[in-house]
C-alpha cells in the first residue's frame, strides 16, 4: 500500500512537472493586445452656438447645409487673408462683380462721379435734422439752395480757383456747402482768425470740413478735389461698410481670401455670439401674442398658420410694411387673422428686450403663429 | 495628436515571470498549492489503482467462494496470504472458527459472536484502508480555493501598496501585480477542482466496496452459523 502510494506520488509529481513545463513553454506570455489599429481621434468640444451662428456666405444664395461665399476665380492664395475675394490685398469690403481687382491698396485716385441733384437734398435734410435746433437760432436761413450761390461769389474772389475747376464746382459745393450753413462766407476767407472760434463747424458733421479747410490753406485746387472726393464717397455712404471709406481704392475685388465650392446662404462674415437666444426669440413672439386680440369662433381658425415678416430699426420699431401671409383654413378666417396679426405687431412696437449688440440678427423678423400660440 | 504611450516598458508576463515577480507570501502559497495538487493527484492515482484492484479481487474471491469449493480448502489456499478485503474477512472468520472448534467450543452462540467480531474488526480495518487519505482530498478540495484567494488578496494588497508608492494608476503599472496575484487563485482552483471531483468519486467507490464487504460478512456469518448448528447439534445430541 505505502509502496503504491509512493509510486503514485512520484507519478503525480512527474505529471505535474510535465504539465508545468508544457505550460511554461506553450502558454508563456499571452500575446499583447494589438493597439496598432486603434487610431486616437482628437475630440473637441464645441459649443452649439459656434455652429448655429452666422457663417460666412452669400446673402442672396439659397440656404444650404453649410454656408459658403461666392466662389472666387483666382487659384493663388494670399496668406492670412480673412475676407473673401479675388483681390491681391485683403480688403474688408465684399467683392463686387464689376471691375477688375486692384493691384494696390491705397494708390489709385478716387473716381469722380457726377452726382445727381436729388441726393444732396436728402443729405442736407438729414444733417439738418440733427443740427437744426442748435443752429436755427444763430442762423435763420436753413435753406441750402441759396447758400451755394452765396458761397460761390465769395470763394471766387478770395481764392481764385482756375477756370477748369469751375464747371465741376457746383456739384461738390452743393453737397459740401449745405453743411456749411451757419458759416457761409467768412470761412475760406479769414482762416487764421477763424481757427480759435471753431464752434459753428463743430456742431456740424465737420470731418470733411476740417480736411477741406486744411487744404484751403495751401491751394484752392486741392481743396476742390478733396471736397469732391468727400462728396462722392459720402454719396454711397454705408455705415456697415465704413471701412471702405478709409480705403481710397475701389473695393470691387473684395478681400484676398479665396473660396471654392458653391455659394450658399450666409452672412458677410462669420460672426460669433450673435444669435438670439431662445428666450429672446420667445420674448419677441410673446410681445406680439400679448397684443393679439383673438376673436374666438372663427371657422377653421386652428388650421391657419400666419407667417409675418417685418424689419425693425435699432430701437425696436417696425420699418416699412408688415408682410403677412396665411396658409390653411378658410379665406375669410385667414383675412381676419392676418389683419389681427398686423394690428398686434403695430401695437407691440417698439419691441422691448432685444439686445442691441445682436441687431443684425433681429433687424429682419420672420415669425409664424398659429391659433394655439394665442391661447385660443 | 500624439498618442500616449500606454506601456512604458514591456513587462514579461509569462507564467514563470509572474511567479518570480510575486512576493514571498504569494510564492509560498503558490508552492504550497502546487504541492497540494501533486498530493491530490498522487492519491487519485493510488486510489484509482487500489479500488480497481480491490474490485477485481472481490470478484475473483466471490467467484471462488461460490464455486462450491469446500471452505476448508479455500481457507488453506488463502490463509498464507489473503488477497483483498473479502479474503481477509474470510480468513479471519475461518481462523476464529478453527480455533474455537478445534478446542471444542461449548456454546454455539459464543462462537457465532466471536466470528462476527473477528469479521467486524477485519471489515473495519479494510474499509479504513480503502478510505485512507480520502479525507485529505476533501480538505484540499475545500481549502485550496481559500488558500489561493489568500495569496491573491495578499498579492493585490502589495500591488496597491506599490501603486500608492509609484503614484501612477496606469493600467500597465497595475496589471502585472494583479495578474501575478490572480495566479495564486488559479493554482488554488487547479488543485481544488480535481480534489473535489476525486473525493466524491472515491468516497462513493469506497462506500460501495464497504457495503459489498458488509454483505459478504453477513452472508458468511449466516453460513458459519448454519455450520455451527450442524456440527454442534450432533455433539449435543450425543451427550
Amino acid at each position: 500500500m505505502n509502496d503504491l502510494l509512493k509510486r503514485s506520488l512520484v507519478a503525480s509529481a512527474v505529471l505535474h512537472a510535465l504539465l508545468l513545463g508544457w505550460a511554461l513553454v506553450k502558454l508563456g506570455a499571452p500575446e499583447d493586445f494589438d493597439m496598432a489599429n486603434s487610431e486616437s481621434l482628437p475630440v473637441e468640444f464645441v459649443p452649439i452656438t459656434d455652429i448655429t451662428q452666422i457663417q460666412q456666405g452669400d446673402k442672396e444664395a439659397p440656404v444650404k447645409e453649410k454656408a459658403a461665399p461666392v466662389p472666387t476665380k483666382r487659384p493663388d492664395t494670399v496668406q492670412n487673408a480673412e475676407n473673401v475675394g479675388d483681390n491681391d490685398v485683403d480688403l474688408k469690403s465684399a467683392p463686387k462683380p464689376i471691375e477688375k481687382p486692384s493691384k494696390t491698396e491705397a494708390a489709385a485716385a478716387p473716381k469722380q462721379t457726377e452726382k445727381p441733384v436729388p441726393t444732396p437734398d436728402e443729405k442736407s435734410n438729414d444733417v439738418k435734422e440733427v443740427a437744426k435746433e442748435e443752429t436755427d437760432v444763430a442762423d435763420p436761413t436753413p435753406k441750402p439752395e441759396p447758400k451755394p450761390e452765396e458761397a460761390k461769389p465769395v470763394e471766387k474772389p478770395a481764392e481764385k480757383p482756375p477756370e477748369e475747376a469751375k464747371p465741376e464746382e457746383p456739384k461738390p459745393e452743393e453737397q459740401a456747402m449745405p453743411e456749411n450753413v451757419p458759416v457761409p462766407a467768412p470761412k475760406p476767407k479769414v482762416e487764421k482768425p477763424k481757427q480759435p472760434e471753431k464752434k459753428p463747424e463743430e456742431t456740424k458733421t465737420a470731418e470733411a470740413k476740417a480736411e477741406s479747410k486744411a487744404s484751403d490753406k495751401k491751394k484752392a485746387e486741392t481743396k476742390q478735389d478733396k471736397a469732391k472726393s468727400q462728396a462722392t464717397q459720402k454719396s454711397d455712404f454705408n455705415a456697415d461698410e465704413i471701412a471702405d471709406l478709409l480705403n481710397k481704392t475701389d473695393s470691387q475685388g473684395g478681400g484676398a481670401k479665396r473660396s471654392s465650392g458653391e455659394k450658399a446662404f450666409g452672412g458677410k462674415k462669420t460672426t460669433g455670439g450673435e444669435k438670439l437666444s431662445q428666450s429672446e426669440l420667445d420674448g419677441l413672439r410673446g410681445q406680439i401674442t400679448d397684443k393679439w386680440t383673438y376673436t374666438a369662433g372663427l371657422e377653421g381658425a386652428e388650421e391657419v398658420v400666419i407667417e409675418v415678416r417685418f424689419s425693425l430699426d435699432e430701437s425696436g420699431n417696425v420699418v416699412g410694411d408688415i408682410e403677412a401671409t396665411a396658409t390653411g383654413g378658410p379665406p375669410s378666417t385667414q383675412q381676419a387673422l392676418l389683419s389681427a396679426a398686423k394690428r398686434a405687431i403695430r401695437k407691440a412696437t417698439p419691441f422691448q428686450g432685444l439686445p442691441p449688440e445682436k441687431y443684425d440678427t433681429w433687424k429682419d423678423v420672420i415669425a409664424s403663429f398659429t391659433v394655439a400660440d394665442l391661447g385660443g | 495628436m500624439e498618442t500616449i504611450e500606454l506601456a512604458a516598458a514591456h513587462t514579461d508576463v509569462s507564467l514563470w515571470a509572474l511567479f518570480m515577480q510575486a512576493g514571498f507570501i504569494v510564492k509560498l502559497v503558490m508552492i504550497g498549492l502546487l504541492g497540494a495538487s501533486v498530493w491530490t493527484w498522487a492519491i487519485v492515482i493510488d486510489k484509482y489503482i487500489n479500488y480497481g484492484r480491490a474490485r477485481r479481487q472481490f470478484d475473483q474471491f466471490e467467484q471462488v467462494f461460490w464455486s462450491g469449493q469446500s471452505l476448508e480448502e479455500l481457507y488453506r489456499s488463502l490463509s498464507e496470504r489473503p488477497t483483498g478485503g473479502l479474503a481477509a474477512m474470510f480468513v479471519a472468520a475461518m481462523r476464529e472458527w478453527k480455533k474455537s472448534f478445534e478446542r471444542g467450543a461449548r456454546s454455539p452462540i459464543g462462537l457465532q459472536m466471536r466470528i462476527d467480531r473477528a469479521m467486524d474488526v477485519t471489515l473495519a480495518r479494510e474499509s479504513e484502508q480503502l478510505e485512507a487519505r480520502l479525507s485529505s482530498l476533501a480538505t484540499i478540495g475545500s481549502a485550496a480555493p481559500f488558500v489561493g484567494l489568500f495569496g491573491t488578496v495578499v498579492g493585490i494588497m502589495t500591488s496597491f501598496q506599490a501603486i500608492a508608492g509609484s503614484k501612477s494608476t496606469n493600467l500597465a503599472v497595475v496589471a502585472p501585480g494583479i495578474a501575478e496575484a490572480l495566479l495564486a487563485t488559479a493554482i488554488g482552483l487547479v488543485a481544488a477542482i480535481p480534489a473535489v471531483i476525486a473525493y466524491n468519486k472515491f468516497s462513493g467507490d469506497a462506500g460501495k466496496l464497504t457495503a459489498r464487504m458488509e454483505g459478504f460478512a453477513d452472508e458468511f456469518s449466516a453460513i458459519l452459523s448454519r455450520q455451527i448448528d450442524e456440527k454442534l447439534q450432533p455433539r449435543a445430541a450425543a451427550q
